[in-house]
C-alpha cells in the first residue's frame, strides 16, 4: 500500500454513533487534499452513519487520488462493516493506489 | 383511533414491559444465567425505547438506548451479569420506569440522578469491551471466525505493512451464538430494508437492526450505496445505505418482520420467500403443500392444494374468510395492543382458515387470542349487572316460594337451575377482576432497594406466590400499606450489616413476601430476619405515651400489638423513610377498611411476621343478618371474633350509661347498635338480645348488642355514597332475598361512637382527613 510520508493520521474515537458523525465529517472535512492514515483500533462501536461518512470520504480521496488507508482497525470495527456487507477490500481497494 | 389512545396503550405496554424488566432482573439477580431471561429483559428495554421513539418521548429514548447497549453486551456474554452489575441495572430500571411516569404524566427527572446512570452504564459497556480485548480478540461465547489469523493482525498497529488489509472472512455464526444454527432446510427470505434518517434520529441502528436479522438464521447481506452522494453533499446524519439480505431462518417471514418491530415507520422493508432456494434445497420434504406457504400469497395456494377437488368458488371463500380472519385479528390486534404487534404471528389463530393466512398476517400476536384489555368500568358494569342477577334471583325465588306450597313444582326445579346458574356467572365475573399480586410486589423490590440504599443495608427481597390473584380493587389499595409496611421491616426491622455481623447472621438481611390463598381468602405474610421486636422499648414507648400504665401486666403477645396502637412509633428519630410519624395504626386501617385482618408474631433476635388476611373481593361480603330494632343489618363477618348471648350476671353498669360484660374474667364495653345509630329512643335489654364481639381499630374489642341474628350470608355489595348518601356509621347496603336494602354496619365506625365520639364527628374527621 501507498502510505506514503506526507500522511495525516487520524484516531478514531471509540463511539462512533449518530452523535459522532457530524464531527467525523468535520474532521475528515480538515483533512482533505492530504494522505490520511486512520487508526480505527480503538472503536468499540460504529454506526451505519459514521460508516456511510467513511465510504463517501473514501471516494473522495480517491478522486483526488490521495491515499486513504486504515492503519489498524478494531475487532467491532471490522465485524460492524462486515455485518452491513460493506465490505472492508473495498475501502482498502480506494487507498492502495 | 387517535393518537392519545395509542399514547396511553403504549404507556400500558411500558407497565408490562417495566415488569417484565424487573423480574428478569430479579431473576438474574438470583443466578438464573437463561439466555431467554437476558433476552427478555432486553426485548423490554428495546420495546420501550422503539415506542417511546415512535412518540418522540426523546428522554426516555435516549436513556433506553445507553441501557440497551449495556444490556446487550450482557445478552452477547461481553459482560457477566455480576451483582454489581446487577444493582446498576436495576436501579437503571427503576430510572427508566421514573422517566416513562414523567413521559405520561408530565413529570420531570432529576438528571443528575440519570446522567449519573448514563455514565455508570457506559462504563459498564466500556469495562467489558476493554476486559475482553485484554484476553482475547474474541467474544468468550463466540465461535471462533473461520480464519482468525488476519483479524489479529489487521488489529495490530501495522502502519508500514505494505500488503494493507486481507479480506476478513466474516461468519455470521459470531451473532448467533444464542441460537441454533439454521438447517438449510429451513425457508429463506429476501429482506429489502431501506431505512430513514428519522429512523437513526429516534436511537434506532440499522447494524443493530442486521445484526438481529442475523440471529435468526443464516444471511447474507449486501448494501446498496448508490445513493451516497458525494462527501461534501452528504448529509452525516442522512440515511444513505440500504441492503438487501436473504435470510434463511425456521422463524419465517413474521420472525423477520419483528426484528424491525419497532423501526417499521422509520424505514421500507419489503420480505419475500425465495422458492428457488426452498426447491433446490428441501429435497425429501412434501414439497407443494410448504412451498405454496412459503410463497407471498401462501394462504391461498395452501387452500387450492387442500381443496384440490372443490370447485374454484369454494376456494375463494376460504380465502374470503381467511382474509377476513386476517382482518378481524389485525383489528383485534390493534386495538389491544399496540407494541406488541409484530411480535410474532398468529401460530395459533383460531381456524384453520386463519392460521393459513396467518404467514401473509406478519402483524398478528399469538397473545391476541388469549388476552383482550377492557375498559374496568365495563368489567364493573357487569359485575353490577350480575349483582342486580343475583338479588333479581333471589327475590324471585323467595316469591316463587310464597306463592307455591309444592315444592316440586317444575318453576321451582327451573328456579334452582337458575340460582346455580347466577353462581357461576357471579363468580366467573368475579374471575375477570381478579389480577395476581405480582405488580404490587414488584414495586416492593423497588422500595426495598430505595430503602436499603438509604440505610446503608444489605437486604435481599425474596418474594413468593406472585401470581395468587385477587380483585383489582383490593390490589389498587393494598399497595400503600404494604410499602409503609415493607419500609418498617427494612428501616427497623433489619439491622445494619455490622450488627447483623456482630450477632452472627448473615450480613445481608432478608424480607420475605409472600401470597397465598387460604379458605377463600388472600393471606399476605412479610416477614424479616431481622432483630425483631425490641418488646422492652415498645413498653416503656407505650408507658409514656400513655397507652398503657406503668404496671399493666401484659403478654408478649399483647405488647407486640402496642404498635398498631394510635400514633404509636418506636422510631427514635423520625426518618423521612418510614413515613411522617405515622406508624402500624394507619396501615391496620387501611388493612381493615378493605375487611381485613392484620396480625404480627416477633421473635427477638429472629425477626418479626406481619400475617395479612384479605378478602378476595369488595364486590360481595360473607356478612351475618342481624336484627336491630326490627331492621335488618349486616355485620361484616370478618369483624366479628364471636357471638354469645349475654347472662343477667354477666352485665355490669359502668358510670351513668355505660354497660361491661364480663367474658372468661375480663371486662368487654356493650355497645347498643339500635341506640347508636338512633333505632331507638332507650337502650334495650341485653339478657334479651345477642351480642356480637368484635375488634376495633384500637385493637379492644366491644361486644355489639343486637336483637338477633338471622343467618349468615354473602352480600352483594351497594355503595350507599354513589346511591344515596354516606350515612354515618353505616358502611354500604345490599339489597336482600325480599327485595329489601339492608344497611352493613361500618363497625369501626359504631365502635368509635360508643367511645363518646358521636357519629357526626367522626364523619367530619373522615371528610377531614
Amino acid at each position: 500500500m501507498a502510505a506514503k510520508k506526507s500522511a495525516t493520521s487520524m484516531k478514531l474515537e471509540s463511539v462512533l454513533d449518530l452523535n459522532q458523525a457530524s464531527a467525523l465529517k468535520k474532521e475528515l472535512v480538515a483533512a482533505r487534499g492530504k494522505n490520511i492514515v486512520i487508526d480505527a483500533s480503538g472503536v468499540e462501536r460504529v454506526g451505519v452513519q459514521c460508516i456511510q461518512v467513511l465510504v463517501a470520504a473514501s471516494r473522495a480521496w480517491e478522486e483526488d487520488t490521495r491515499s486513504f488507508t486504515f492503519s489498524a482497525i478494531s475487532d467491532a470495527f471490522s465485524r460492524t462493516l462486515n455485518l452491513v456487507g460493506v465490505n472492508i477490500d473495498h475501502l482498502i481497494a480506494k487507498e492502495s493506489h | 383511533m387517535d393518537m392519545n389512545e395509542i399514547k396511553e396503550i403504549f404507556f400500558q405496554e411500558c407497565e408490562e414491559q417495566l415488569a417484565e424488566l424487573e423480574s428478569g432482573l430479579m431473576k438474574l439477580n438470583d443466578g438464573d444465567r437463561d439466555p431467554e431471561t437476558v433476552n427478555a429483559v432486553f426485548r423490554a428495554v428495546h420495546s420501550i425505547k422503539g415506542g417511546a421513539g415512535a412518540f418522540g418521548l426523546d428522554d426516555l429514548v435516549s436513556f433506553a438506548h445507553v441501557f440497551e447497549t449495556t444490556l446487550d453486551c450482557v445478552r452477547s456474554n461481553k459482560l457477566e451479569p455480576s451483582q454489581d452489575v446487577l444493582k446498576v441495572m436495576l436501579r437503571s430500571a427503576d430510572v427508566l420506569a421514573d422517566l416513562t411516569n414523567a413521559a405520561r404524566d408530565g413529570g420531570k427527572v432529576e438528571e443528575t440522578r440519570t446522567r449519573g446512570l448514563v455514565k455508570e452504564l457506559e462504563a459498564l459497556a466500556r469495562g467489558e469491551v476493554l476486559a475482553a480485548s485484554a484476553a482475547s480478540a474474541e467474544p468468550p461465547a463466540a465461535k471462533p471466525a473461520p480464519a482468525p489469523a488476519p483479524v489479529a493482525a489487521a488489529a495490530k498497529p501495522s502502519p508500514t505493512d505494505d500488503s494493507g488489509f486481507q479480506p476478513i472472512p466474516f461468519s455470521f455464526d459470531d451473532f448467533g451464538g444464542d441460537e441454533p444454527a439454521a438447517a438449510t432446510s429451513d425457508p429463506a427470505f429476501e429482506v429489502t430494508f431501506k431505512p430513514r434518517a428519522d429512523l437513526y434520529a429516534k436511537g434506532n441502528e440499522a447494524a443493530l437492526l442486521l445484526r438481529d436479522l442475523a440471529r435468526l438464521g443464516e444471511m447474507s447481506v449486501n448494501c446498496n450505496m448508490d445513493a451516497l452522494p458525494r462527501f461534501e453533499d452528504m448529509n452525516p446524519e442522512g440515511a444513505y445505505f440500504w441492503w438487501v439480505a436473504t435470510v434463511r431462518t425456521a422463524k419465517g417471514e413474521e420472525g423477520i418482520r419483528s426484528v424491525f418491530e419497532f423501526a417499521e415507520w422509520d424505514c421500507d422493508i419489503e420480505v419475500r420467500g425465495l422458492e428457488e432456494n426452498v426447491e433446490s434445497d428441501m429435497p425429501m420434504t412434501p414439497v407443494p403443500f410448504d412451498l405454496a406457504i412459503l410463497d407471498g400469497d401462501g394462504s391461498l395456494a395452501a387452500d387450492e392444494q387442500h381443496h384440490d377437488d372443490h370447485d374454484h368458488d369454494h376456494d375463494h371463500d376460504h380465502a374470503h374468510v381467511a382474509a377476513a380472519a386476517v382482518e378481524a385479528v389485525h383489528t383485534a390486534q390493534a386495538a389491544a395492543s399496540v407494541t406488541q404487534a409484530a411480535r410474532s404471528a398468529a401460530t395459533a389463530a383460531p381456524s384453520a382458515a386463519a392460521a393459513a393466512a396467518a404467514q401473509q398476517a406478519n402483524n398478528v400476536a399469538a397473545q391476541a387470542g388469549q388476552t383482550i384489555r377492557v375498559d374496568l368500568d365495563r368489567v364493573d358494569r357487569l359485575i353490577n349487572l350480575v349483582g342486580e342477577l343475583v338479588i333479581n334471583q333471589a327475590m324471585l325465588s323467595q316469591s316463587v316460594v310464597e306463592s307455591d306450597n309444592n315444592g316440586a313444582s317444575s318453576i321451582n326445579m327451573g328456579l334452582e337451575e337458575l340460582q346455580q346458574l347466577t353462581r357461576e356467572i357471579q363468580d366467573s365475573v368475579m374471575a375477570i377482576r381478579a389480577q395476581p399480586v405480582k405488580p404490587v410486589f414488584q414495586r416492593m423490590s423497588r422500595i426495598v432497594r430505595e430503602v436499603a440504599d438509604m440505610t446503608g443495608k444489605q437486604i435481599r427481597l425474596i418474594t413468593e406466590g406472585e401470581n395468587t390473584e385477587v380483585d383489582k380493587t383490593v390490589i389498587d389499595k393494598l399497595a400503600e400499606p404494604l410499602t409503609h409496611m415493607i419500609r418498617n421491616a427494612v428501616d427497623h426491622g433489619v439491622e445494619t450489616p455490622e450488627k447483623r455481623e456482630a450477632a452472627g447472621k448473615n450480613p445481608e438481611g432478608t424480607v420475605r413476601l409472600s401470597a397465598k390463598h387460604r379458605s377463600g381468602r388472600i393471606i399476605i405474610e412479610l416477614s424479616d430476619d431481622g432483630a425483631g421486636i425490641n418488646r422492652e422499648r415498645v413498653r416503656q414507648k407505650a408507658i409514656d405515651n400513655d397507652l398503657i400504665t406503668a404496671d399493666a401486666n401484659l403478654s408478649d403477645e399483647e405488647i407486640d400489638n402496642l404498635i398498631f396502637a394510635p400514633g404509636f412509633s418506636t422510631a427514635e428519630k423520625l426518618s423521612d423513610i418510614s413515613g411522617r410519624g405515622v406508624g402500624m395504626d394507619v396501615v391496620k386501617r387501611s388493612i381493615q377498611a378493605l375487611g381485613g385482618r392484620i396480625s404480627i408474631q416477633s421473635r427477638p433476635g429472629h425477626g418479626s411476621t406481619f400475617t395479612l388476611s384479605l378478602p378476595l373481593t369488595l364486590a360481595v361480603l360473607d356478612g351475618m343478618v342481624v336484627t336491630v330494632a326490627n331492621q335488618t343489618l349486616v355485620v361484616p363477618l370478618t369483624a366479628i371474633v364471636e357471638t354469645l348471648q349475654p347472662e343477667a350476671d354477666e352485665i355490669h353498669s359502668f358510670g351513668p350509661s355505660q354497660r361491661l360484660i364480663s367474658i372468661r374474667n375480663s371486662f368487654c364495653p356493650l355497645v347498643d347498635v339500635g341506640r347508636i345509630l338512633d333505632f331507638r329512643p332507650v337502650a334495650a335489654d341485653p339478657v334479651e338480645g345477642v351480642a356480637l364481639l368484635v375488634e376495633s381499630e384500637g385493637g379492644g374489642q366491644r361486644a355489639l348488642m343486637v336483637d338477633a341474628i338471622q343467618g349468615q350470608r354473602q352480600v352483594v355489595i351497594k355503595s350507599l355514597e354513589a346511591n344515596y348518601t354516606h350515612v354515618p356509621g353505616i358502611a354500604a347496603a345490599t339489597i336482600l332475598g325480599d327485595g329489601r336494602v339492608a344497611l352493613i354496619l361500618d363497625v369501626d365506625a359504631v365502635v368509635a361512637a360508643s367511645r363518646g365520639q358521636s357519629l357526626k364527628t367522626e364523619t367530619a374527621l373522615a371528610a377531614a382527613g
